[in-house]
């Protein structure tokens, strides 16, 4: 009877596996479709895209888009100013953050939960309503045109979440291994450096992600700070191609698919350290 | 003296830094933006630097138009429907990562990954490409199985079925954030607990609710707060994927009506009023949730 019993139950437990793997696999299939779409529309050539039926596979594999791409005016150009200016933003904006989240943690600090509240507050501020007020203040300090005011306002941007974030990340960390330490002789910046600094790495990198993306994708404040040709930015430089191509769409996608390589490659080097980090600490209240 | 610089000195020098970046680059500017709503601001008066204080005439016009209540209520559907929509399927997606095998689990993760990863102009970009209406797949798919009917099928004819595809980028989008971080503070609930309910005899739903969620639950509630600010004020997903006919299909939550009355008609008082009245409403939306956030220390990752 009883064995009957689990027969029965253990072939309902197969049955429920399978549709979970069905699930699964449908999910993915959603998920990945646009990507896939993307990366197979920028491998053929154009007159094989516009036609009435799409082929699912680049049956006519040509480089072609992604060689004009590339060769249109000012696309490595811009790729540099991206590259300089995410970078630059995202390594500034992870050491500011990381020295607020531990300041609000790891100390008793007077005005620590209303700073908290601003800056989350701050965040809920739109954008593009920050457009022309931040134009105006780096107009004023001379910064138009220029690096450090396209680097001053992501970092500005990013930071609000980036110091939630990390602070989710370093209360998730036993403040019992920095007073061991500081037992052990090391001072309070010390133990900050050698204990708390490695073990919230993986905080780090999950935060420095967000605020890459957040950077790379930006069109808004790029494209009204610099305004010189040889300063824009990626994004910029993809609109361009959006408005004055008309219906390049091989053209279009192979330079989505440049777009959106760099963050792809940095996702995927990260990411096993990001999910395991990602909120580590937040269960614990 | 030692002691007094390492409890109050110390933690304030580190918080320094960002102190000073949030009042300089992005305090200031508020500030400017809250005044600009008291002002007439058109491109003239910016250009010439011309101040004209019009106290709350900006506000006035605002709450005697037709359009803030419209995109008002377009944005309040639109964030409980991507933000409902992305928790839903985010959490589900994150318990389905339980239950599948190693594999399954890697690949879900990577195309999670390449989903989030995109950058939002080119998936506004490929998005406007896969619903386009002559050679679009999504209509070419539509007719094989036996609609007919969307064959040269306009999908940003109408407001609602613009609201449609813009919804399903957003959420396809925003899914992965949410469902990877579910999935990590799920992976923190003690095994234990799931064998004392199973001895228990608890079914999965119970368990999910009576176990699972309650602890979960700081992070979920953080999500969602987030959720709800970035949706309020999405802009440029909508802005591109319309291709800028956002204002002709009437698909103007606050965020793009504030763009289109502060840069298309330059009336940037006006524009600015707009902004600090989103605030507000946000404010006023998710305050409760955020005290408590705050208060009880539960303000996970």
């Amino acid at each position: 009877m009883t064995a009957r019993m689990a027969g029965a139950r253990s072939s309902h437990q197969r049955r429920m596996t399978w549709l979970w793997r069905a699930v699964a696999v449908a999910f993915i299939a959603i998920t990945v479709f646009p990507v896939y779409w993307m990366v197979n529309s920028s491998f053929e050539p154009n007159g094989q895209i516009t036609s009435l039926t799409p082929s699912f596979f680049p049956v006519h594999f040509t480089f072609q888009n992604f060689v004009s791409a590339v060769n249109r005016p000012y696309f490595w150009t811009d790729a540099r100013n991206s590259l300089i200016v995410v970078v630059s933003a995202v390594i500034l904006v992870l050491v500011v953050a990381f020295l607020a989240a531990t300041a609000v943690t790891r100390f008793q600090l007077r005005g620590a939960r209303s700073f908290l509240v601003l800056i989350l507050v701050v965040q809920m501020v739109p954008t593009t309503a920050l457009v022309i007020p931040m134009f105006l203040i780096l107009d004023k300090a001379k910064l138009i045109d220029s690096f450090p005011g396209l680097i001053l306002t992501y970092v500005a941007l990013t930071l609000p979440f980036t110091i939630w974030m990390l602070r989710g990340f370093v209360r998730g960390i036993p403040i019992d291994l920095e007073e061991a330490a500081l037992v052990d002789g090391c001072n309070r910046l010390g133990a900050f450096r050698r204990i708390l600094f490695p073990l919230v790495l993986p905080g780090l990198i999950s935060t420095g992600v967000f605020a890459f993306i957040t950077a790379w994708n930006d069109f808004l404040f790029a494209n009204v700070i610099m305004q010189q040709q040889y300063r824009q930015t990626l994004p910029v430089w993809l609109f361009g191609f959006v408005t004055n191509t008309g219906i390049d769409y091989g053209g279009l996608m192979a330079s989505c698919t440049l777009f959106a390589l760099p963050v792809v490659i940095f996702f995927m080097i990260v990411q096993r350290r990001m999910i395991s980090g990602l909120t580590a600490g937040a269960v614990k209240g | 003296m030692r002691r007094l610089f390492q409890r109050q000195l110390l933690p304030f020098l580190l918080l320094l830094p960002a102190l000073v970046l949030v009042g300089l680059v992005l305090g200031y500017p508020i500030v400017q933006l809250v005044a600009t709503s008291f002002q007439q601001l058109g491109l003239f008066e910016l250009l010439s630097h011309h101040v004209i204080w019009t106290g709350f005439s900006n506000y006035k016009t605002l709450f005697t138009g037709d359009q803030f209540f419209d995109s008002l209520e377009q944005t309040i559907f639109f964030v409980l429907a991507t933000v409902g929509l992305t928790m839903l399927i985010g959490t589900g997606v994150a318990l389905l990562m339980n239950r599948v095998g190693n594999t399954l689990r890697v690949a879900m993760t990577v195309a999670m990954l390449l989903a989030w990863a995109m950058p939002s102009v080119a998936a506004s970009t490929v998005w406007q490409w896969l619903f386009e209406s002559e050679w679009g797949v999504v209509n070419y798919v539509l007719v094989q199985l036996g609609f007919s009917g969307y064959s040269g099928h306009d999908w940003f004819a109408s407001q609602m079925s613009a609201y449609g595809v813009i919804t399903a980028m957003i959420v396809w989008q925003a899914i992965p954030f949410v469902a990877l971080s579910m999935f990590a503070a799920l992976t923190m609930v003690p095994r234990d607990l799931f064998e004392a309910a199973a001895v228990d005899g608890a079914t999965p739903s119970t368990t999910f609710r009576q176990v699972t969620f309650p602890i979960v639950r700081p992070i979920f509630m953080l999500l969602t707060v987030f959720s709800i600010i970035w949706n309020s004020n999405v802009f440029s997903q909508v802005w591109f994927l319309t291709g800028g006919r956002a204002e002709v299909l009437n698909v103007q939550p606050l965020g793009v009506w504030q763009y289109i009355v502060a840069f298309s008609s330059n009336e940037y008082g006006l524009g600015a009023a707009v902004a600090v009245v989103s605030v507000l409403l946000l404010l006023l939306a998710t305050g409760y949730y955020i005290r408590r956030m705050v208060r009880t220390g539960m303000a996970p990752a």
